[in-house]
């Protein structure tokens, strides 16, 4: 009788043990799905509805390889550049041309007669309106990178972020300054541009803006190089700018509020031209996740024009 | 701590800076795909040097090798203990150094009964590396088993060893009992097979029970099933090698036929009927002499049976296995997310918006995966199933066929002597044998 | 008829160690892919291309397991799954890439107003992560490994934000290099996979150890 027990007491366990097995082995129930060690991103992502104060009024696509910096012109057209070109589109986005060149157009600007200064990688051309070569100006380094330039009556600034450096030419190409380097004694703390976004814009046609982007703030270059005012607070809140190195582009409305872009977060905000958070253009979720690189442009209209290179598209928001 | 990690010279630095760090920018930055120099580096004014990032080493290669040397000695010292020293003591101190050495020290991994599967896969993927300790693993219990018994069971296996300490009221099971429990390592071992061929799963390493206690590490859930198996070992003992090991039908089979083998007696038996119940495991084989021989008709008509039996349940299985290609190919990964693949875009077919992504889907939206991608991978997989379910399914009608015939023909046995296939060569029974010499 | 029986057997030994002896032979020079050796290197270069397939089987090494961060979406999985706890997988730091930022997207939790050390601010649920003043404006991170589980939330932060430096990676001293690693299983994203022991680390940023594809990705990118 002892003897049945024990049998049946070890058969018993040992068909529970194969059970286990088999039913763990073809259940077909998943993985937990629960990380109790989340870092939930698009909790970050959540905007409060009502500070969105633009919507998306328009979008198309663009027909480049890749596409890397946007600007508008005369009769609000907009230009585009990337792999081996530059596309104009309408202000109602319909084609209206393009040109095409070797190499990779990393930044884009016009000057009043619409020629086109682009930033190509390491060296400026520049190109007539119709898309000719005009000239060719030299090289700055083999390191040099250049992310951003623009075009004030008298003079080009580009921003190489390569070397951490601002440079001043002349219509010409010939380097008059450098702009922002390090130099305690004008009180310069240098730029730090840890990843390759590095812009700069120019305000009421005078006022030199430099995004310092490992600092998290904008400053105020005059062209001599002495550093006149800054702002910006690093917080992954929606005031501040997020990440290691942000904004990664910004542009100006034309009563002198900054438009700013991030990566990370993806987000474009308006900043007061003193620098005050004043509301979202356009919230991450209007983003896929990843995106990088949204560079800016203001129309005559106060209309912001984005660049989205993870959807190939141009993207133009307007107010409310 | 420290002499366990390797730093990376300077020499690799700089490939990272000239080779890699475009390529990782590209990663990192999809989009920006211009021809990058450097990777900026801070550049730092203060006498900061950059730490290196230190990459602790695994355990060194030749204790792998050195690992195939103890199994190989332990098999000898072991074979010589049972065959010519046949004693259960010494024995009994053998495995308590296998448990130590192979169990506690080597944490299980790789184990002989593991290998089969690194074996399996490797025949069927050509890009999967077997290291030829593992090989060894594999081999050496197999050839020494082919020779003189299951000596690797006796006190070789950690196994065996840790259930021969927990077998403290072994209940005699009965020989349908046995027969009919016995089929299971043949199920396990065909599926184990099947899973690893197929770049499945490990399940033997999956469903190991003692691992666990090896290294005083393991989940709650699986410290349960090591509970519950060690206590269905107090009455039966050794259930895991009985009943589920794999590996141990390998060796089954391979003992059946070895050259010696640890007999009961060391001379002539006696019939004292002394060592009847001595054997924990029901490995004993009682004489069976009162049977008459049955007639020839009857012998025919068995053997005609048997001969239509076999091609029979071979197929009729096989066929069964080949029904059972979506429940065996459900197990794999790549099938399941196919699975998932084709939910996902059937609700999103439907109109329905965003649902809560498992981690399977996050991950594969990440790869850069297609849809066709993904379904042509489980495609492949799902065929390999329905072959290796056939495989499968006949290796089984095979099976309970061979176990059919082996209860159905006669058999005559004068003496009391151990079963080839099922005897562990633990020499309990030699203890218990009268004669010495 | 124990003669019979004898023979019988004899032939079947023999049987079975030619079976086993062919397996062996088949799984050892197993046919392989010409142009990449086994070890998942690239192989264009090397000298004994035309002869590696014997020694290369003679010396086949030990595998070990390692996750590949270019596949992980850090789903917490490593630091639940594995069959120790702690986990074998631990963050590791590849300082080279790291843009030793002020504000570490690894560090900080999200919406941290003052970038201090407050243990309130640590996104780490262990406080693993350590910061360090270097000098303005850059910051040393280091993991305390003593600490750190695995889970993978520092890596998510700075491969959102940052460079991609914090990683995850199976910590040898410490991983029983499972037989199949219980992580690899649950693995949604299919991160792990067996590299060879002499080059454990799938460390993105230190050189050759790349895995195949990201190398070949490289090399397409020059
Ligand atoms: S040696 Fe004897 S007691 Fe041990 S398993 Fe074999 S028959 Fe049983
Ligand atoms: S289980 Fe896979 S996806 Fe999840 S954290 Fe680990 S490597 Fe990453
Ligand atoms: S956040 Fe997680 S992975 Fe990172 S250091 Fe802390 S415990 Fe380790
Ligand atoms: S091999 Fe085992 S110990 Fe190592 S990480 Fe995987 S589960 Fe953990």
């Amino acid at each position: 009788m002892k003897q049945k027990i024990f049998i049946i007491a070890g058969l018993v366990l040992l068909v529970i043990v194969i059970v286990i097995m088999v039913r763990d082995l073809f259940s077909s129930k998943k993985e937990d799905q629960k990380n109790p060690y989340d870092y939930k991103l698009n909790e970050l992502k959540k905007t409060a509805g009502k500070q969105i104060a633009y919507n998306e009024a328009l979008s198309f696509r663009t027909g480049l390889e890749e596409i890397h910096a946007i600007a508008c012109g005369a009769g609000d057209r907009i230009f585009v550049g990337g792999s081996k070109g530059v596309e104009i589109f309408e202000k109602d986005g319909k084609p209206a041309g393009k040109f095409g060149f070797e190499g990779f157009a990393s930044s884009l600007a016009m000057d009043k007669k619409g020629d086109f200064f682009i930033g190509m990688q390491d060296h400026v051309e520049v190109y007539s309106p119709e898309g000719k070569l005009l000239k060719k100006w030299n090289g700055i380094s083999p390191e040099s990178f250049l992310t951003s330039i623009a075009v004030s009556d008298s003079f080009v600034f580009v921003a190489d972020y390569g070397k951490r450096a601002v440079y001043r030419y002349d219509h010409e190409g010939r380097l008059i300054n450098r702009i922002g380097e390090k130099d305690p004694e004008k009180k310069v703390p240098g730029f730090i541009v840890p990843s390759p976004y590095f812009d700069l814009a120019i305000r009421y046609n005078h006022e030199l803006w430099v995004a310092n982007t490992g600092r998290h703030s904008m400053e105020q270059f005059s062209y001599d190089g002495t550093m006149n005012s800054a702002w910006g607070e690093a917080s992954m809140a929606i005031d501040g700018f997020c990440g290691c190195c942000n904004p990664s582009h910004f542009a100006f409305l034309h009563d002198g509020s900054f438009v700013t872009s991030e990566k990370g977060i993806e987000r474009v905000k308006i900043y007061s031209p003193k620098g005050e958070f004043k509301c979202i253009v356009a919230p991450p979720s209007a983003f896929t996740e990843g995106t990088r690189g949204l560079d800016l442009a203001v129309d005559s209209r106060d209309r912001i024009i984005v660049l989205d290179p993870e959807r190939k598209q141009v993207r133009i928001f307007v107010k409310k | 701590m420290d002499k366990s990690r390797t730093s990376y010279p300077v020499s690799r630095t700089l490939y990272f800076v000239h080779r890699i760090i475009p390529g990782l920018l590209f990663l990192l930055l999809p989009l920006i795909t211009l021809p990058i120099q450097r990777f900026p580096k801070p550049e730092f004014e203060s006498a900061y040097t950059q730490p290196q990032t230190f990459i602790p080493t695994p355990r060194a290669e030749f204790l792998a090798y050195l690992d195939v040397f103890v199994l190989l000695i332990s098999l000898g010292v072991v074979t010589w203990l049972v065959l010519k020293k046949r004693s259960r003591l010494w024995v009994f101190f053998m495995s308590l150094f296998s448990l130590a050495y192979f169990g506690f020290y080597r944490e299980g991994c790789v184990c002989s009964i593991g290998s089969i599967q690194n074996v399996s896969l490797a025949l069927f993927d050509h890009s999967f590396i077997l290291p030829l300790s593992v090989l060894a693993f594999f081999l050496l219990p197999l050839i020494f088993t082919l020779f003189f018994g299951r000596t690797f069971c006796a006190s070789v296996c950690p196994f065996g060893a840790i259930q021969d300490l927990v077998a403290f009221k072994p209940q005699p099971l009965g020989s349908r009992l046995n027969t009919v429990l016995g089929i299971i390592p043949y199920l396990y071992l065909g599926l184990a097979v099947l899973f690893a061929a197929t770049g499945t799963d490990f399940i033997i390493c999956r469903y190991d029970p003692f691992v666990g206690i090896f290294r005083f590490n393991a989940s709650f859930g699986m410290f349960l099933f090591t509970g519950i198996l060690l206590l269905s070992g107090v009455f039966i003992a050794r259930p895991y090698c009985r009943f589920l090991c794999p590996y141990g039908v390998l060796l089954n089979w391979t003992s059946r036929f070895s050259l010696r083998h640890l007999s009961i007696t060391p001379a002539e038996c006696i019939q004292c009927r002394l060592c009847e119940s001595s054997c924990p495991y029901d490995a004993i084989d009682y004489p069976v002499t009162d049977k008459s021989p049955e007639s020839r008709p009857v012998m025919v008509r068995k053997m005609m049976i048997l001969t239509l039996l076999v091609p029979f349940l071979v197929l009729i299985f096989g066929y069964a296995g080949s029904r059972m290609q979506d429940t065996l190919a459900g197990v794999d990964a790549r099938v399941k997310l196919a699975k998932e693949v084709m939910a996902l875009s059937r609700i999103q077919d439907a109109g329905y918006g965003m649902q809560d992504e498992s981690f399977e889907i996050k991950a594969y939206k990440a790869s850069g995966k297609t849809e066709s991608q993904v379904y042509s991978e489980a495609s492949a997989v799902l065929k390999k199933f329905y072959f290796g379910g056939w495989l499968f399914g006949g290796f089984t009608g095979l099976v309970i066929a061979l176990l059919i015939a082996g209860r159905m023909l006669p058999v005559y046995r004068k003496d009391y002597v151990t079963n080839k296939g099922r005897c562990f060569s633990c020499a309990r029974c030699t203890d218990y044998c009268p004669i010495k010499s | 008829m124990p003669g019979r029986r004898e023979f019988l057997n004899t032939l079947m030994r023999g049987g079975i160690l030619a079976a086993l002896g062919l397996l062996s032979g088949a799984v050892i020079f197993r046919s392989r892919d010409e142009k990449s050796c086994s070890y998942g290197f690239d192989c264009s270069g090397c000298s004994r291309s035309k002869s590696c397939m014997l020694p290369a089987a003679l010396e086949a090494r030990q595998m070990v397991w390692q996750l590949d961060m270019t596949k992980c979406i850090q789903c917490g999985r490593c630091a639940t799954n594995c069959v120790m706890s702690p986990s074998a997988v631990k963050c590791t730091h590849a300082f080279a890439m790291c843009g030793y930022c002020d504000l570490c997207g690894g560090y900080f939790k999200p919406g941290t107003k003052t970038l201090t050390t407050a243990a309130e601010n640590q996104l780490c649920p262990t406080n693993a992560l350590k910061r360090k003043f270097i000098e303005d404006p850059f910051f040393e991170y280091t993991i305390d490994e003593e600490l750190c589980i695995g889970c993978g939330k520092c890596v998510k932060g700075c491969g959102a934000f940052g460079n991609g430096s914090l990683q995850l990676q199976v910590r040898h001293d410490r991983c029983k290099n499972c037989n199949e690693c219980s992580i690899a299983r649950s693995c949604p994203a299919q991160a792990f996979t067996r590299v060879p022991a002499n080059k454990p680390s799938l460390l993105r940023g230190l050189g050759p150890e790349l895995p195949k594809e990201t190398a070949k990705k490289n090399q397409a990118n020059g």
